[in-house]
């Protein structure tokens, strides 16, 4: 028989683990519906066809300073199509090449550098998005905001107009906020 | 040995923990982008959790379901549900029932609207035209068939209701719609503002009117109605500790026929709410609310209500593998009858207390069994206490797949129907009330089958059988009068199943199907004189076909077909309606839809005697939608 004491003692022991994975859980969810987004914006977004097709026919995704959303979203375009192709995430380092890809996110990790990044791929058919706050005026055309435990994003049209990209009203519906600039 | 169950039982609640999100990881990308972006992140496996592991019959409609079916109000909402029998009576009044017994003044059902419960003392029962909310503010439905009553107490006998709005700050923003049809129109909206320093508010009103019903013959029945509503809900802080304030006001009127006056219908309700985590597994919840509801049927009755409720839940683990939950409530409701030449309630004024407490455990007796048994002890103004035990047991054979038992005890407490109606208005009475009038008993087991095979097909299937007694009838009480009494036994069985199949990103089909059998007999020495047709009048099966479709991104198309079985006494013949709707997207902030309701059909009776009913007619319904 463990006695109460004992009991107790684990009792004291495990509820800080379990707060832990409640927490790690949370990011967890956030990191798969975010990743779930990405893959779902490839279907309300319009690329030139001339930009479909380079990268040898494959849908390409750069991930920058956020490989735990890199890992989801691997798991999730593996058996899954953007546009009728076949899908690759790229993992992006600092230096990287930023061309051929169809859509850049970039994680909270790279915020300093943001600027940077988004005038490297500004008028060119890259959707970019990214997590954030104020990123829309650095130059982001899509930026998810955590609103009330939820994600939503917000979207900018004009950056994502100069890429030549046309983004659906449904996107646009589900969005928090559509900023013209 | 002891030493080493410490490390051994971390990694089991480790694996527990991450077990479930894994199972979602696919599923996540099949939603759509209005599903994702509702998705709570911090209960996205508890919450999915929750409702896959529910050991009740349990079925959630989703806004985006009320949304993508068209409907313009609650029971047509209702009807998605495919545990719960819907009929309409006419233009504005539904019978609503689970596992039987449906009526016109149906009683064994509990609903709630956001915490408040909307079914009047009167008779148990809900009259539906004066309960209405935003649809488009709906988060989501969840109704349960079966006994909730240790949960939610007496009169949760076959069933609950609980209708869930959105929070403010899912709401921010503009709203506005308008629509109109050969049967009905109406206009709606709301503004959510977002809060300095956070949190946010919003107000809506909305205004109906619908037209005349039909009889089979065609000929018009004059009952014309209208309904305008308005109301605000407030939210405030997060997850730890958040505070909630709405409140509704509605004023209406319906015609009466060809006998008279307009009947009137009007009230308003404020509810505040807060929700502490107090830690990880604790949490506590306290709900004030008040609402006060007037009726005016001249040659009737008329009535007016008000009604004040207090309730307190705490829930925390008690021990290792016990989550408990507890609490207690107080309503008490003054109700106030204007009586008529043809019926009085006796005392005319009355002061009705009810109080509560309930104690739940929720064991785990292995990895994957549970064990939830719990207690209610509830007084009422008539029976005094009542005693609503519940046993649930939950086994989970894989992480995709539950099954579930549950023994309950539920009982519908005396309304003041049972005890306090006399007949006419002045004595000498036909009818004298029902002095002797005891709680009816139902005594219920329940056997179900959840499973999600694969990420696009997911179902459910449950079985029942009730033993229902002291059910009630009206007994002779000499000299030409009668009395009401409870002296109906009998049994129900039956079985509910529902399933949802993904056939590709963009379309879903959904089925449902219920049997029912009903076996009620009136015990030897009752001198009853309404028969157990008074008891309900039910269809032995209901199948429902639903599908949606998005045919571009722009354009959605959904379809509804449902099939409901005979009514027996008096007889309505059974009947299969069609439904459709199509939403096209026509710019980001603007959508247009159609809605076709009897599409095969000209009308179709639901309930009542073929003498007196109305018939259903089919309805086009155009709708505009404006979200900047």
């Amino acid at each position: 028989m463990v006695s109460v004491t004992r009991r107790l003692l684990l009792l004291a022991l495990l509820l800080p683990a379990l707060s832990a994975i409640a927490q790690s859980a949370g990011r967890e969810a956030e990191v798969k519906i975010k990743a779930a987004f990405l893959y779902k914006f490839g279907d309300f977004v319009e690329w030139p066809p001339s930009a479909l097709e380079r990268s040898g026919g494959r849908f390409t995704i750069g991930v920058l300073g956020a490989d735990d959303i890199a890992a989801e979203l691997e798991r999730v375009v593996a058996e899954r199509t953007i546009k009728g192709r076949p899908v690759s995430v790229r993992r992006i380092r600092r230096g990287d090449s930023l061309a051929n890809l169809h859509m850049l996110f970039v994680g909270r990790s790279e915020s300093l550098r943001l600027g940077e990044i988004m005038s490297a791929t500004d008028g060119q058919p890259v959707l970019t998005v990214t997590e954030t706050e104020n990123a829309l005026a650095s130059g982001s055309m899509i930026n998810f905001i955590a609103v009330d435990d939820k994600v939503r994003f917000d979207v900018a049209l004009a950056p994502a107009g100069r890429g030549q990209l046309k983004i659906s009203a449904r996107l646009l519906a589900v969005a928090r906020k559509v900023v013209a600039a | 040995m002891r030493t080493a169950h410490g490390p051994r039982l971390f990694v089991l609640a480790a694996l527990l923990a991450a077990a479930p999100s894994a199972a979602r990881a696919e599923d996540l990308a099949d939603l759509s982008l209005e599903e994702l972006a509702n998705l709570e992140v911090t209960s996205v496996s508890r919450r999915a959790e929750r409702l896959a592991d529910a050991p009740a019959s349990l079925f959630v409609i989703t806004g985006e379901d009320i949304r993508r079916s068209g409907a313009t109000s609650l029971p047509e909402a209702l009807r998605l549900a495919p545990n719960l029998q819907v009929a309409r009576i006419d233009a504005r009044q539904y019978a609503i029932s689970a596992r039987g017994f449906n009526n016109a003044v149906g009683n064994k059902l509990l609903v709630l609207i956001d915490g408040r419960t909307i079914y009047t003392p009167l008779f148990s029962g809900v009259f539906w035209d004066a309960q209405d909310t935003l649809l488009e503010d709906i988060e989501r439905i969840e109704v349960i068939s079966g006994p909730g009553a240790t949960q939610w107490g007496a009169n949760a006998v076959n069933g609950v209701i609980n209708v869930i709005t959105r929070r403010a700050t899912g709401t921010v923003g503009t709203v506005a719609e308008a629509g109109f049809g050969n049967l009905e129109r109406g206009v709606a909206a709301r503004q959510g503002f977002a809060l300095e320093g956070g949190g946010a508010v919003r107000v809506y009103g909305k205004f109906f009117e619908g037209q005349h019903g039909v009889r089979a013959n065609g000929a018009a029945v004059p009952d014309e109605w209208h309904n305008g509503q308005a109301g605000f809900r407030g939210d405030w802080g997060a997850a730890a500790s958040q505070f909630t304030l709405q409140g509704d006001a509605y004023r209406g009127s319906d015609q009466q026929g060809t006998t008279g006056a307009d009947a009137h219908f009007s009230g308003a309700n404020v509810l505040a709410r807060w929700n502490r985590q107090l830690a990880a597994t604790e949490r506590l919840q306290l709900q004030a609310y008040i609402d006060n509801t007037t009726r005016d049927v001249p040659g009737s009755f008329g009535e007016r209500l008000d009604t004040l409720d207090l309730d307190l839940q705490h829930g925390f683990q008690a021990l290792p593998g016990h989550a408990l939950t507890w609490g207690g409530g107080h309503r008490r409701s003054y109700d106030h009858v204007t009586n008529s030449a043809t019926l009085a309630f006796l005392p005319a004024s009355k002061t009705l207390k009810w109080t509560n407490a309930f104690l739940q455990d929720e064991i785990t007796l292995q990895e994957r069994l549970r064990l939830t048994l719990g207690a209610k002890m509830e007084s009422n103004p008539y029976t005094g206490w009542e005693f609503l035990p519940s046993l649930r047991l939950a086994w989970k054979p894989e992480p995709s797949e539950l099954v579930w038992g549950a023994l309950s005890r539920a009982v519908r407490a005396p309304s003041r129907l049972d005890r306090e109606l006399f007949a006419p208005g002045q004595p000498p009475f036909f009818l004298a009330g029902g002095p002797d009038f005891r709680s009816e008993i139902a005594k219920v087991f329940e056997l179900g089958y959840r499973a999600q095979p694969s990420a696009r097909l997911s179902y459910s299937v449950t079985g029942f059988y009730a033993i229902y007694d002291h059910l009630r009838t009206v007994e002779p009480a000499g000299a030409g009068t009668f009395v009401l009494g409870n002296k109906m036994e009998g049994k129900t069985r039956g079985l509910e199943s529902w399933g949802t199949y993904q056939v590709s990103r963009a379309w879903r089909l959904s089925a449902g199907a219920l049997f029912l059998t009903e076996d009620l007999r009136v015990k030897p020495g009752s001198g009853d004189i309404t028969g157990i047709a008074a008891a309900g009048n039910d269809p032995k099966h209901q199948f429902t076909l639903r599908s949606s479709l998005d045919l571009t991104s722009e354009q959605q198309l959904d379809l509804m077909a449902r099939r409901v079985g005979e009514l027996p006494n008096p007889r309505v013949p059974a009947y299969t309606a069609v439904d459709a709707r199509f939403a096209w997207r026509l710019r980001r902030d603007f959508e247009a839809s159609a809605t076709l309701q009897n599409m095969f059909d000209r009308r179709h009776a639901e309930f009542g005697a073929a003498a007196s009913r109305l018939e259903i007619e089919r309805g086009l319904f155009l709708r505009l939608k404006w979200s900047p």
